[in-house]
């Protein structure tokens, strides 16, 4: 189900970027891995679109690794471009630039929560 | 353990990692003439290593650690070198088979990747910090 | 959620507003100039408001695009900094209308 609200959102989105996080520094410590195929975090519009029953089902069950990925599925994305003979599917380029995309999209949300809660504070003092 | 802190022990795994690797090459550019002691002895033999991934229970990435170091197998190239205590009869001797460019190549290549771990740290440090922060300077 | 809390804080300001400034004005001019000078003063005061809860919608609406991952970085700060500016003036007004209004209630008559 969708979250209308604001600030529910946006932690949300926090949980969503740390996980992408988590997965793109798996991909670049594990770029030299023989066999190890790159993970990414599914896209932050399917995770929206998926109503909480299923939400709530994946959190449910498996403790581990699924907890600290907060519901959201991670999943080795497929190769494209050449196959190196030592079947690692890591682009060091790509990963530094999600790795920027997360930092940036981070800040925004960071500053809007921020930005935000003080408006929400200033209406109520005087 | 959330994700942040995650991303950072898994880099912080792969620092490891790619230390041994400039390691390994360090030690095999040293010997690159190191041959041996006795006449028709072996020189030093190149060591490779390898690394795997590991999915670590309490935080969910995949961490990465040395699987293996081992010898490469590779037949070692002849000189000619009657001089040399290491010669046999026709004067030939065994040298280490490392080869410099090899090496070289594959310490940038470790210095890029230990450079790409070191920024995940980093950032990975700053975003927690920036949550951090959402809760200070308020008046 | 934000519209629902400038709802909440203003009404009561603007109501008061619009109770005060009519009843002020008729004591002193006539019944008819009284009324449509109170009354606009009033419909700015109203207007004002309106305004600023639209703002605040639209940078509500804008920053929620934002996290979803498609809006122009530059269109929400600018939204968002408009809407903390018409927050502040708002605010400040109702702080003067208000202190204005204890002013006159406590003025002898």
């Amino acid at each position: 189900m969708q979250p209308v609200n604001l600030f529910d959102l946006a932690t949300r989105q926090s949980q969503w970027l740390a996980v992408r996080q988590s997965a793109i520094a798996s991909n670049i410590a594990n770029a030299n891995t023989p066999g190890y195929t790159a993970n990414d975090v599914e896209p932050f519009e399917k995770v929206l679109d998926r109503t909480a029953v299923t939400l709530a089902a994946t959190q449910a069950g498996h403790l581990g690794a699924e907890k600290s990925n907060a519901g959201f599925n991670v999943k080795p994305k497929e190769a494209t471009g050449s196959i190196m003979p030592s079947k690692n599917t890591v682009v060091l380029e790509d990963e530094l630039m999600k790795a920027g995309e997360v930092r940036r999209s981070f800040e925004l949300n960071t500053a809007i929560v921020k930005a935000f809660h003080s408006m929400m504070t200033m209406v109520v003092k005087s | 353990m959330d994700a942040l802190t995650a991303a950072l022990k898994v880099a912080a795994s792969g620092l490891g990692a790619q230390s041994e690797r400039l390691r390994v090459v360090s030690e095999n550019l040293a010997n690159a003439q190191s041959t041996g002691n006795t006449p028709g002895a072996d020189p030093y033999r190149r060591k490779t290593i390898t690394f795997q991934s590991e999915l670590d229970r309490t935080s969910g990435g995949s961490l990465v650690e040395v699987s293996s170091i081992a010898r490469d197998p590779s037949d070692f190239p002849i000189e000619f070198q009657p001089g040399n205590e290491a010669a046999d009869e026709k004067g030939y001797v065994k040298m280490p088979n490392v080869n410099a460019l090899v090496e070289m190549a594959d310490m940038s290549e470790a210095n890029r990747s230990y450079e790409a771990n070191l920024q995940v740290i980093k950032q990975a440090r700053d975003l927690i910090s920036m949550t951090i922060d959402l809760m200070r300077n308020q008046q | 959620m934000i519209g629902g809390i400038g709802a909440l804080q203003f009404k009561p300001a603007i109501d008061g507003a619009e109770a005060a400034s009519p009843g002020l004005l008729q004591s002193g001019v006539g019944t008819q100039a009284s009324e449509s000078v109170g009354s606009s003063f009033a419909e700015v005061l109203s207007h004002a408001a309106t305004k600023t809860v639209n703002t605040l919608q639209n940078a509500e609406q804008m920053s929620i695009q934002a996290l979803k991952g498609d809006a122009d970085t530059r269109q929400v700060v600018d939204a968002v900094l408009s809407a903390q500016q018409a927050l502040q003036t708002t605010i400040a007004i109702r702080d003067k209308v208000v202190s204005a209004y204890l002013e006159i209630s406590r003025m002898s008559i």
